[in-house]
């Protein structure tokens, strides 16, 4: 158990300062490829995945 | 020397030539079965053994009986050695070798301290085979065990010598394995005075661990605050009121996020007061055009109830996207909210390359958890197994 504990935490360790030299994040974005460069002079032109997102109007 | 007759029970002095009685035995039973039979012989910590003695003892602790059995095994160059049993518990003892010191809560031996456990009279209750000591049933002794598991250490005093002797915990299938025994060995119930916890690590071991890799951490914290580029890559004020038929998208300028694939920090405000707003984010690459789509929501809220004040959401909003490789991008912003709120206004900075301070917290409780398991694994066990002795906890 000691060991197995010595070596998961070396394991941890590791991919903690691989996951801040890389600059990991629990964050999630959604990735999309080849954006036409038309979008610069067009916004518009791009949606979002997001934008049908439902806001949250409360409030206490 | 004594030896015991294995049909009647007799016990006999085996020095004499005349084999004289010590003891006829009061009642053969067939309770006291060795698991062992007398006469198997194994291979044992590399000697060849003969188990040529059985005997059972009864204690009394607590008003509540209880007995274990003891095999005598000899090697003529190596002497005598014993196994006991105890509800499918196995320990291999020898004599010890050097005069354990005592102390106030145990006992010191070659250098290791063996705290006290229980101290009991017991009494001898049946006896089969050959013994290195005039053995008769009823023998009397006062036996004190002291535990470092797998160790123990036992002194059996009466009122000439006191011997003692050092067992160690071994597992019945390794004894039935070396000595070819048939069938399977009792299977252990309960929790015995020297069995290793199944943790197989101290909580103090696990600790000093945990802080070995806490400080690991630290550094790594360290190192990363010194190192990290932090470069505000961005920034810029806007205001946003929803029009109907208008578009609200645009784009920023193009910005250079440079160095090593890292991440990329998108921080807002905007001044709204029981409102809120939506944006609408893609960072895109302007050369390849990759982007990384994301929305936030800012909100604020507060007011007054019969509670008093209230407060709800926040002005300010922070996301740390993952793993950007560097190149020239520009973000394309779309902002959504109310035309009923009226102009709202913001601010956007990136800054490039920030420590994830996440993901130490993260770091730190995946270590945190299998310690505190094991702790309490241990902690459970050891209060199982003191329970038993003579300072329960």
């Amino acid at each position: 158990m000691k060991k197995f504990y010595l070596a998961y935490g070396l394991l941890v360790v590791s991919m903690l300062a691989f996951g801040e030299y890389r600059g990991w994040s629990f964050e999630r974005v959604n990735e999309v490829k080849n954006v036409p460069k038309s979008v610069r002079d067009n916004p518009g032109s791009y949606r979002s995945v997001y934008a049908v997102y439902h806001h949250y109007t409360g409030g206490k | 020397m004594s030896v015991v007759c294995g049909n009647c029970h007799a016990i006999l002095d085996a020095s004499n030539e005349n084999l004289a009685i010590f003891q006829r035995f009061k009642g053969k039973t067939d309770k006291a079965k060795p698991l062992i039979p007398l006469g198997s012989r194994g291979k044992w910590r590399g000697a060849v053994y003969d188990v040529i003695g059985f005997q059972r003892r009864t204690g009394n602790a607590d008003g509540e009986s209880f007995s274990w059995n003891e095999y005598v095994l000899f090697n003529a160059a190596k002497g005598f050695r014993y196994f006991t049993e105890y509800n499918g518990h196995w320990n291999d003892a020898t004599p010890a070798t050097a005069l354990p010191e005592e102390q106030a809560f145990g006992t010191k031996y070659l250098g290791k301290t063996y705290k006290h456990f229980q101290t009991v009279t017991v009494a001898t209750a049946f006896v089969l085979g050959e013994f290195p000591w005039q053995v008769r049933v009823g023998e009397q002794v006062r036996v004190a065990d002291y535990i470092a598991p797998p160790y123990v250490l036992s002194s059996e005093k009466n009122a000439n010598e006191v011997t003692w002797t050092l067992g160690e915990y071994v597992h019945g299938k390794d004894i039935w394995k070396a000595f070819s025994l048939s069938g399977e060995p009792p299977k252990p119930t309960g929790i015995f005075e020297n069995q290793p916890s199944p943790a197989r690590v101290s909580m103090g071991e696990v600790w000093t661990a945990f802080a070995l890799f806490f400080c690991l951490i630290l550094a790594i914290l360290t190192v990363n605050e010194s190192f990290a580029q932090k470069l505000q890559v961005f920034f810029d004020s806007y205001r946003f009121q929803q029009t109907a038929g208008t578009e609200a998208s645009f784009v920023t300028p193009i910005f250079e996020l440079k160095g090593r694939t890292s991440s990329v920090e998108f921080k807002t405000y905007a001044s709204v007061e029981n409102q809120w707003l939506y944006l609408n984010y893609a960072l895109i690459n302007a050369d390849n055009g990759q982007a990384y789509d994301f929305g936030r929501e800012i909100s604020y809220y507060s007011g007054s109830d019969s509670d008093g004040p209230w407060t709800e959401g926040s002005h300010f909003d922070s996301v740390l996207l993952p793993s950007i490789p560097s190149g020239r991008y520009y973000v394309r912003v779309e902002p959504e909210s109310e035309a009923r709120f009226g102009p709202i206004a913001y601010q956007l900075t990136i800054t490039r390359d920030v420590p994830n301070y996440d993901l130490y917290m993260a770091a730190i409780g995946a270590l945190f958890a299998p310690a505190i398991l094991i702790s309490w694994r241990t902690f459970n066990f050891e209060q199982l197994r003191w329970a038993e002795s003579d300072h329960p906890r």
